[in-house]
């Protein structure tokens, strides 16, 4: 127990060096797959033959492979197969492609959400907007959306908590997130070695987290009520 | 308009597939032409026929995988990679006239990170194995380690020869060298997860020894370390480090030539005093 007192200050400074990374994914991943999310599930419902059915194999590819394989192939194979090692080595590059990889994935994921949300909003609204003369995007934007958005609130939230532990995979490619920098301590780093509590207190970062977010997309639910 | 549209889609789709075969081939020919550029003897294994040492140079850094291991490479209060690998790379780009950036990687990636030309190389007290020599262009062997068994420091004295070990329960890290020896040496032993791990065993009692680096043994066995009532006895084998080039890259030679000049003016044993790793210098 001593022995953990005299560590805790030097882990709990990497730990907070490696959660600083893990957050930076998550925002940059949520900011990227909100709105690509949209852009794809208009590709899916699109009445246009081509563009839906692109857009439905694209998001089969996405959903139906592990996150995991998409990170290792899209940091190491522009190197491996074409020479040309576009992200570079370096930790900038290393976190630029993981933020590719998390924002592709993440938002085929939001775009079949987004769809159902969208798709769940009675048809006879749109038809009544038609009727009064409303353009189509006057009416995705002044009927559809908003309630779209409370419809797509609880299944969101969800995707966002795995987001936040789904971070960890980035360490396949040596990012260093906050699992990579608990796990520094097993084998050794800034004199401790053997260490395995650090690991496992990672998870504490995790749940403050993710208690902070289901707190806030509750507040959130509760205020887009008033629409029913 | 919405027929052109499809159409003009279908002609992009077919030519994407086609690019697909297209690059599937040129890989082919590119695998074709680095066998016939290893036959023929020559030292480039990319496509254009560019040395590796050209490479670096023109790009301007030297990108060095590393994992964090003391003494090797570790990190120093500011921050800044320290240890006896990572003052040489220093001193190593500083004679090619290139920065030298150290990036920490998935050790178990190494080969990958190399080949994708994430890193231009491993070095990083890598032990020259089999599977290293066929993926990597090596420099020569400029450390020597060895397995080294650890037992209590009380027991010390009933095991300091080989025939001693034979009824003992060894914790041994899965898939080491360590484990090699153990299974050629046919020892009891149960493999854990790390070398770390399997000196836990042995400071707790559930194993009576372990099989680890001698380089780990010491660092972290012994007094003033967190393993104090540990200690070192038999040396089992031996083994060589050395520093993992993309295969068939020049920069394996310029280093082996760097090599020898630090042994001849001494500032390869000066910097390994420093880290005190000496003993384990190879001639």
């Amino acid at each position: 127990m001593e022995l953990i007192m005299e560590q805790f200050p030097i882990v709990v400074r990497a730990l907070n060096v490696g959660f600083v990374q893990t957050l930076k994914l998550f925002f940059i991943t949520l900011i990227g797959a909100c709105p690509l999310g949209l852009v794809i599930a208009f590709g899916s419902m699109s009445r246009f033959g081509p563009l839906s059915f692109i857009s439905k194999i694209f998001v089969w590819i996405i959903r139906g492979t592990p996150l995991m394989i998409q990170l290792l192939i899209i940091y190491y194979f522009p190197g491996l197969v074409l020479h040309k090692p576009i992200w570079g080595g370096g930790e900038g590059g290393r976190f630029l492609a993981a933020s590719v990889s998390f924002i592709v994935n993440y938002a085929c994921y939001f775009s079949e959400i987004y769809r159902g949300g969208i798709q769940g909003v009675p048809v006879g609204q749109e038809e009544a907007g038609l009727v009064l003369g409303m353009t189509r995007s006057q009416i995705f934007f002044k009927v559809t959306l908003l309630q779209m958005i409370k419809r797509v609130v609880p299944p969101m939230s969800n995707e966002i908590i795995t987001l936040v532990k789904d971070t960890s995979l980035a360490r396949i490619i040596a990012l260093q997130e906050i699992i990579w920098a608990g796990q520094a301590f097993m084998k050794g780093s800034q004199g401790i070695s053997g260490a395995i509590w650090p690991m496992f207190f990672t998870a504490v970062y995790y749940l403050i987290c993710n208690g902070i977010l289901t707190l806030l997309l509750g507040k959130l639910e509760k205020k887009l009520d008033y629409f029913q | 308009m919405k027929k052109w549209i499809a159409i003009l889609l279908t002609l992009m789709m077919t030519c994407s597939l086609a690019a697909c075969g297209n690059s599937g081939s040129s890989e082919e020919t590119g695998k074709e032409d680095v066998v016939k550029a290893e036959n023929a003897g020559t030292e480039s294994s990319d496509s254009e026929g560019e040395s590796d040492k050209a490479y670096v140079q023109e790009k301007g850094t030297l990108v060095v995988g590393i994992t964090d291991f003391e003494p090797m490479d570790y990190k120093d209060e500011s921050g800044e990679w320290i240890g006896f690998d990572a003052d040489m790379a220093k001193a190593f780009g500083e004679s090619l006239g290139v920065e030298v950036e150290f990036v920490e990687i998935d050790w178990d990636n190494k080969i990958m990170e190399l080949d994708s030309e994430s890193i231009d190389c491993v070095w990083n007290g890598m032990t020259l194995t089999d599977e290293v020599l066929s993926a990597m262009e090596c420099s020569g062997a400029y450390c020597n380690n060895g397995q080294i068994v650890v037992v209590p420091a009380s027991e010390a004295d009933k095991y300091q020869d080989e025939e001693s070990l034979s009824d003992l329960n060894f914790a041994v890290e899965s898939g080491s060298a360590g484990q090699k020896v153990a299974e050629s040496m046919e020892l009891n032993f149960t493999p854990v997860n790390k070398q770390s791990d399997a000196l836990l065993e042995v400071a707790s009692g559930t194993s009576d020894a372990a099989i680890i680096d001698s380089m780990m043994a010491a660092a972290m066995v012994g007094e003033g370390t967190s393993y104090a009532d540990l200690t070192y006895t038999v040396t089992l084998n031996s083994e060589e480090y050395g520093v993992g080039f993309r295969k068939g890259s020049d920069l394996a030679e310029a280093l082996n030539a760097f090599f020898a000049a630090a042994r001849e003016d001494g500032s390869m044993m000066e910097t390994a005093e420093k880290y005190n790793v000496q003993a384990m210098l190879s001639e």
